[in-house]
């Protein structure tokens, strides 16, 4: 007795029937991804940003904040997991913790070159009107800074969404859990879940766009394409594909 | 250590050999661990990993610039390559390699067109970036100068497109490398094998051991190519010197 | 000012990718026409400790009889391997009699006697073109394990008692959760039905037990963390949802396989079997385990000590 299925066109639509029929099953793994990629990303933003503006303002450690980045995109993500819970063990923190490391190096790199190539203009201007260094931060630097860092933070999120996939490997829970399950849930069920992890990335993006947009000061809301224009690729490229 | 089995005779058991302290303990690293299965363990699977990204790439490589080269010229075509490539992108691998056994078996192939599949989407974004990074004003010149649309290509398109196709090149390196240790789940050997078999024991040194060679392998593979940029580019370096 | 030399770099890098990708088509295609002259026998295991020493005593003994062994490691559980098997894209793994019967076949109560059960798996396998060779002594059963400071909070002896810990928790491979010799069985034959259930896709069961992610979990008989003094304790499955006696390793052959490769084939593979007992699997899976020798390195000390290899 054969119990499983060969791939076919008729795969896609066993996995659309399979997404109906386990609403609630691919919900709760929606969610355990989701709350560790949360979990992750505000670590991860709380460490980095205060970090990149920091030294973007200062215009210091450039060396670091760009170093940082290339090395940390080149990081193989099952190596930083799998590092992570030999040297901390297993559970729900330790996987984190490999998700932080993965997630810091784009945002540190983006909020630093966001500050740091702010119009010179626009601040020599707010300290000729006697601002104090930490209004022109707060009021000056940040805010037209907002676009690129805001890119490293979506890059972030769409790559560690993806990557926490993996986690179901290290007992992290999530869509995961279906996708490395082909014994249970067949082929319908793997590819089920993968649309749905593709799904939650792009949400994710959205949403992430969208804080972007209520952010964003009324002066650069202009045009789109203006406000497009101060958005640039995210350094370095890409996030990784869905792993 | 001798006992009779039913038909087979008696059996011996030998021994495998003590392990050291360190490892029954099950330390953080182990370096004697590493000695001894270097050979049997570590190095064929990075010699297998090192291979994977390899093809990976330079197949990669080769259709996206075809596609590039395609689409500099005909901007319809590069909606539809560019979604292709985008869809490939966001299936999870671990989802797409099991997606593919039934089709192409369990084999390097099934891999490596999943590998392949996950470069396109940068390589073919950066190089048609790259191409459309040249000023239209040097297109003219060029063509002013009677320069006919191969000579163009190589001999001033690409060179100006360098800088962004290298920097395709480096992510779709990095990203390779990443993604051929998931290739492990399929059952083909990549320093990820390693790194399951030591997860499912827990056993700290392999993890680190395997893990850590992947780390230095993508950095490594990243340093060369910025090196290799810098080489292709005097210019720049003058530049930089100035 | 383009430089030549880049020019040309930029050209040969091309054309060196180009090539390659060339070359290597050209050699997919040979090697998928050509015939082979002595076909390669394609060895899978599945994705275990145990599974990785048997394949690797059988992929050496071959290799010392002459044969050419293509090496499939850890494809995954039994649904998955057995597909495998069946489609073509391994020859032969080594499967547990009960387990065959249990999970592939989806039967829910497994004969008691091996021979029986080696009987009944012959006769289905036979309908799908494959053939078990000989059994090994030693067989290799689920069972569920307990901490022993749990089994002893609780008095559990059996698996039916675990109905009696509170917020019950099971952690086991994930194809556990809809198998009959898993989750399903443990609710149709105990009763049980309040257990959560803790899918493992890469970590171990000890681990996950020490970490406390789950209360109990889905051990197998040979682990050599079962050894004596052991800090678990298994429990005892009277209504045999595990098929314990029948848990013995049978190779599973294609038949067409089987029958082209000869009888060396099989009396290479059943010279294997015969000399793994209980006492000589436990020894390797915690040499394997527990000193964290490789496998390769085990499986070889064995056959030559055997003088197989």
């Amino acid at each position: 007795m054969i119990l499983l299925d060969s791939v076919g066109p008729g795969t896609f639509l066993d996995a659309v029937r399979f997404i109906g029929a386990n609403g609630g099953l691919l919900w709760h793994k929606a969610v355990e991804q989701l709350a560790l990629s949360g979990a992750s990303m505000g670590v991860a933003t709380a460490i980095a940003v205060p970090l990149g503006v920091l030294l973007g303002h200062l215009h210091r450690g450039s060396l670091l904040a760009i170093g940082v980045s290339n090395v940390g995109r080149a990081l193989p993500s099952l190596a930083v997991i799998a590092i992570g819970i030999s040297a901390f063990g297993i559970g729900f923190t330790n996987v984190l913790v490999a998700l932080v490391v993965l997630a810091v190096p784009p945002i540190l790199t983006n909020a630093y070159v966001a500050v740091d190539q702010v119009d010179p203009d626009a601040v020599e201007a707010a300290r000729g009107m006697g601002m104090r260094e930490r209004d022109v931060l707060l009021r000056v630097e940040l805010p037209l800074a907002l676009p690129l860092l805001f890119a490293g933070i979506r890059t972030a999120t769409v790559y560690v969404v993806s990557t926490a996939t993996i986690a179901a490997v290290a007992g992290g829970g999530g869509l995961g859990d279906i996708i490395v399950d082909q014994a249970s849930y067949r082929f319908p069920g793997v590819l089920g879940a993968a649309i749905c992890v593709a799904a939650l990335a792009l949400l994710a993006d959205l949403a992430v766009g969208g804080l972007e947009r209520l952010l964003r000061p009324r002066g650069l809301r202009r045009a789109d394409g203006r406000a497009a224009a101060l958005a640039p690729e995210p350094l370095g490229g890409q996030a990784a594909p869905g792993q | 250590m001798s006992v009779h089995s039913a038909a087979g005779g008696p059996v011996h058991i030998p021994s495998f050999g003590r392990a050291s302290a360190c490892i029954t303990n099950n330390d953080l690293f182990c370096p004697e661990w590493v000695r001894d299965n270097w050979g049997s363990v570590l190095q064929p699977a990075l010699v297998e990993h090192v291979k994977l990204t390899a093809i990976a790439v330079a197949i990669g490589f080769a259709i996206a610039f075809a596609a590039a080269v395609a689409a500099r010229r005909h901007r319809i075509l590069e909606t539809p390559i560019g979604l292709v490539s985008a869809f490939l992108y966001t299936i999870p691998s671990l989802a797409l390699f099991q997606l593919l056994v039934p089709v192409t078996g369990l084999s390097v192939t099934t891999v490596e067109i999943a590998l392949v599949g996950y470069t396109l989407l940068v390589l073919f974004r950066n190089i048609l970036a790259g191409f459309r990074s040249v000023p239209e004003e040097v297109l003219e010149a060029a063509r002013g100068l009677g320069l006919r649309g191969r000579d163009i290509l190589w001999r001033i398109e690409l060179p100006l497109a360098l800088p962004s196709i290298v920097a395709g090149l480096r992510i779709a390196v990095v990203t390779t490398v990443s993604l051929a240790t998931l290739a492990a789940f399929i059952g083909q050997r990549s320093l990820g094998t390693p790194m399951f078999v030591a997860l499912r024991d827990y056993f700290k040194t392999e993890i680190i051991a395997a893990g850590g060679l992947a780390v230095a392998l993508a950095l490594g593979a990243d340093a060369l190519l910025v090196v290799a940029q810098r080489l292709l580019q005097p210019w720049a370096r003058a530049r930089a010197a100035a | 000012m383009i430089r030549k030399h880049t020019r040309r770099a930029v050209k040969a890098a091309f054309c060196v990718s180009f090539g390659v990708a060339i070359v290597l088509g050209g050699l997919a295609a040979a090697a998928l026409s050509a015939p082979a002259a002595k076909p390669a026998v394609k060895l899978g295991t599945k994705n275990f400790t145990e599974q990785y020493v048997l394949g690797q005593l059988y992929k050496q003994a071959l290799e010392a009889k002459g044969f050419k062994v293509d090496y499939h490691e850890s494809i995954g559980p039994t649904e998955i391997t057995d597909k495998a098997l069946t489609s073509g894209q391994i020859d032969v793994y080594p499967e547990y009699l009960g387990t065959l019967l249990s999970v592939v076949f989806h039967r829910t109560s497994v004969p008691k006697s091996p021979t029986v059960a080696l009987a009944q798996a012959r006769k289905l396998d036979a309908k799908r073109g494959l053939v078990l060779f000989t059994p090994t002594p030693f067989y290799d059963t689920d069972a569920i394990g307990v901490p022993g400071a749990l089994a002893k909070q609780y008095h559990l002896r059996t698996i039916a008692d675990l109905k009696r810990v509170p917020g019950l928790s099971i952690c086991g491979f994930p194809e556990f959760r809809t198998r009959y010799a898993g989750l399903v069985g443990l609710r149709k034959a105990y009763g049980i039905t309040k257990a959560e259930f803790v899918p493992l896709a890469g970590i171990s069961v000890y681990a996950a037990l020490a970490a406390k992610r789950c209360k109990v979990g889905d051990v197998f008989s040979t682990d050599p963390q079962l050894a004596p003094p052991s800090k678990y304790t298994v429990l005892a499955d009277p209504k045999e949802i595990f098929s314990e006696r029948s848990q013995t390793v049978v190779p599973e052959v294609r038949a067409k396989v089987a029958a082209a490769l000869g009888p060396a084939f099989r009396t290479t593979l059943d010279a294997v079997s015969a000399k793994l007992t209980l006492a000589a699997m436990i020894a390797m899976n915690k040499a394997v385990a527990i000193d964290k020798k490789s496998p390769a390195d085990v499986a070889a000390a064995f056959l030559k000590a055997n003088g197989l290899a």
